[in-house]
């Protein structure tokens, strides 16, 4: 077989369009501002953990869909994301990506709102007797919030479904995991990382199963631990996914110990591997003793933040919180063996695809849900269509 | 008994060979009880982290484990400069602190920072040469990219 002509490198593969995306979603300025206007602008989003803000006056801080947000539990307890901007002359209100505040002072005039978003002071207020400015219409910019399981979503989109509606049942494979009301969960590990890629291609290392070649662990661990037949991939409205089925025999993995059955998440093995992608941009992935949840958040079409967070249970003995930072960081810190070589992909595929050396790619393997079916990658793509308007096969109509 | 200039050498040589890539080289200048760690602290969840803790074993088989990975290409280099020494001559180790920075340079030749930070190592010269026992290196830089393979 000839290698294919240059000239030949607009013409789609000659498959189902459901089968291949155009490299134009990867690359193209109007359908990244689709993106954020059509997608990021009207899901639910995870923000954070409930345990990364505790206590009153706790708040996070972070961008989503390029706006500065941030999430705060009030006085009275509830959980509240505002825009990070003051009312006054649009500063940025909060500097710092975490703290506690019981009220939220702007460091430009110094207009001050409480941990209900309320503005509660404004300097000099009776210059402004005559114009009509009032305290009382000018609290902070508030953005739906709600939880399930511990985690806090937000939504840019006032008239999105419901958070539960959003999630339909595609946290089930979780909810052994997430159901036993005496495990409490926290994070104890958090990082960022840039990549120099679109988002997408981050993403699309979650829901491949194929790359598992790509992965000396995954090689040796899990595609021969149990079956590719027990895998059972499901797909949900709205184009969330779920993956159980899957084991891992981390023995042979030369730099893995053994792993005690003992210290598993509630419902699991030590061997178990389940996650669930939610679309467009969260992934919870457990595996046994550890759980990682990965927010991608894009900078712009060729460069993404990538948020890694792990989970231990609440009060757990310090041997048992350090075997379980050992066997998340083996895998997915950014000296791990896995999650590194997941990033390199993703540049690799930067490079060709952002260069437009690249016009297309292929996601046509057919497994009937198992194994190493692209199953996912469709419904992802699916979803992308469904949202965007553009298909992915062929976005700009051309 | 080592002199102060070859217990200091031994955190400049684990440097070196890390960023040759000579594990065997790294292996050879740490002690069967080494105690290897990364550590950065988070102030998005306000917390020390550990990102690397390895033992002797675990840190053999990490770095033999390597080349079959596939791994951020060009290489890195360790720039250390040793702020001080603090000897304790009655356990026969020396504690010493260290700034860094390393650089990655990519395949064509650019070279940018990768991550900046402090070792808090801890050298036994009880043997008859000095030996690395204990590293912490602890990271200013959280954002590391797409991470690497080689410890820092």
């Amino acid at each position: 077989m000839a290698a294919r002509r240059f000239a030949d490198r607009d013409n789609p593969p000659d498959l189902n369009p459901r089968d291949y995306v155009s490299g134009e979603v990867y690359r193209d300025a109007g359908l990244f501002q689709a993106e954020l206007d059509q997608v990021l602008g009207k899901v639910w989003h995870f923000a954070c953990h409930e345990s990364e803000i505790a206590g009153a006056g706790d708040y996070r801080t972070f961008q989503h869909a390029t706006q500065p947000l941030f999430v705060i539990r009030g006085e009275d307890g509830a959980l509240r994301c505002f825009f990070n901007v003051c009312s006054h002359r649009g500063a940025r209100l909060l500097g710092d990506v975490a703290g506690t505040a019981s009220r939220l002072t702007c460091f430009y005039h110094l207009w001050t709102y409480d941990t209900c978003g309320r503005c509660v002071d404004i300097p000099r207020e009776e210059a402004y007797a005559t114009t009509g400015v009032e305290k009382s219409t000018l609290g902070l910019r508030e953005v739906r919030t709600a939880t399930r399981s511990g985690l806090v979503f937000v939504t840019l989109d006032d008239a999105a479904p419901p958070l539960d509606e959003f999630l339909g049942d595609s946290l089930e494979i979780f909810d052994d995991v997430f159901g036993d009301p005496s495990v409490e969960y926290e994070v104890f590990h958090f990082h960022r990382g840039t990549v120099e890629a679109n988002w997408k291609a981050w993403q699309e290392t979650i829901v491949d199963l194929y790359h598992e070649f790509m992965h000396v662990v995954l090689r040796t661990t899990q595609m021969t631990a149990a079956p590719m037949t027990e895998r059972d991939m499901r797909t949900y409205p709205g184009g969330h996914l779920a993956i159980g089925g899957l084991k891992a025999d981390y023995h042979n993995y030369k730099a893995y110990g053994a792993r005690e059955d003992s210290k598993a998440f509630p419902g699991l093995t030590v061997d178990d591997a389940r996650f669930t992608p939610l679309f467009p941009d969260t992934t919870i992935i457990t595996r046994g003793t550890v759980m990682r949840i990965d927010t991608v958040t894009p900078i712009d079409a060729h460069r993404t933040v990538v948020e890694s967070r792990g989970l231990g249970i609440k009060g757990e003995p310090e041997a048992d919180r350090r075997m379980r930072m050992q066997h998340h960081n083996d895998y997915w810190g950014p000296f791990g063996r896995n999650v590194p070589e997941d990033a390199f992909a993703a540049e690799a595929c930067e490079k060709a695809f952002g260069s437009g050396a690249a016009r297309y790619q292929i996601i046509a393997r057919d497994e009937e849900g198992q194994g190493q079916d692209d199953l996912m990658l469709r419904a992802y793509y699916k979803a992308w269509s469904d949202m965007t308007g553009h298909p992915s096969h062929n976005p700009k109509n051309q | 008994m080592s002199s102060d200039q070859a217990i200091r050498e031994v955190v400049y040589r684990t440097c070196t060979a890390l960023d040759a890539e000579d594990f065997d080289a790294f292996m050879d200048l740490c002690a069967p009880d080494l105690d290897y760690r990364v550590t950065a602290f988070s102030p998005e969840i306000r917390k020390e982290m550990t990102w690397l803790d390895q033992d002797y074993d675990g840190m053999r088989a990490l770095l033999d484990m390597v080349p079959q990975h596939l791994k951020r290409l060009g290489t890195l280099k360790r720039h250390v400069s040793i702020y001080f020494m603090e000897d304790d001559a009655s356990a026969k180790t020396a504690a010493i602190t260290s700034s860094f920075i390393v650089t990655h340079t990519d395949p064509e030749g650019r070279s940018q920072l990768f991550v900046a930070g402090t070792y808090f190592d801890e050298v036994d010269y009880s043997g008859d040469r000095p030996l690395l026992k204990k590293r912490k290196a602890h990271l200013e830089t959280r954002d590391l990219g797409i991470g690497s393979h080689i410890p820092i």
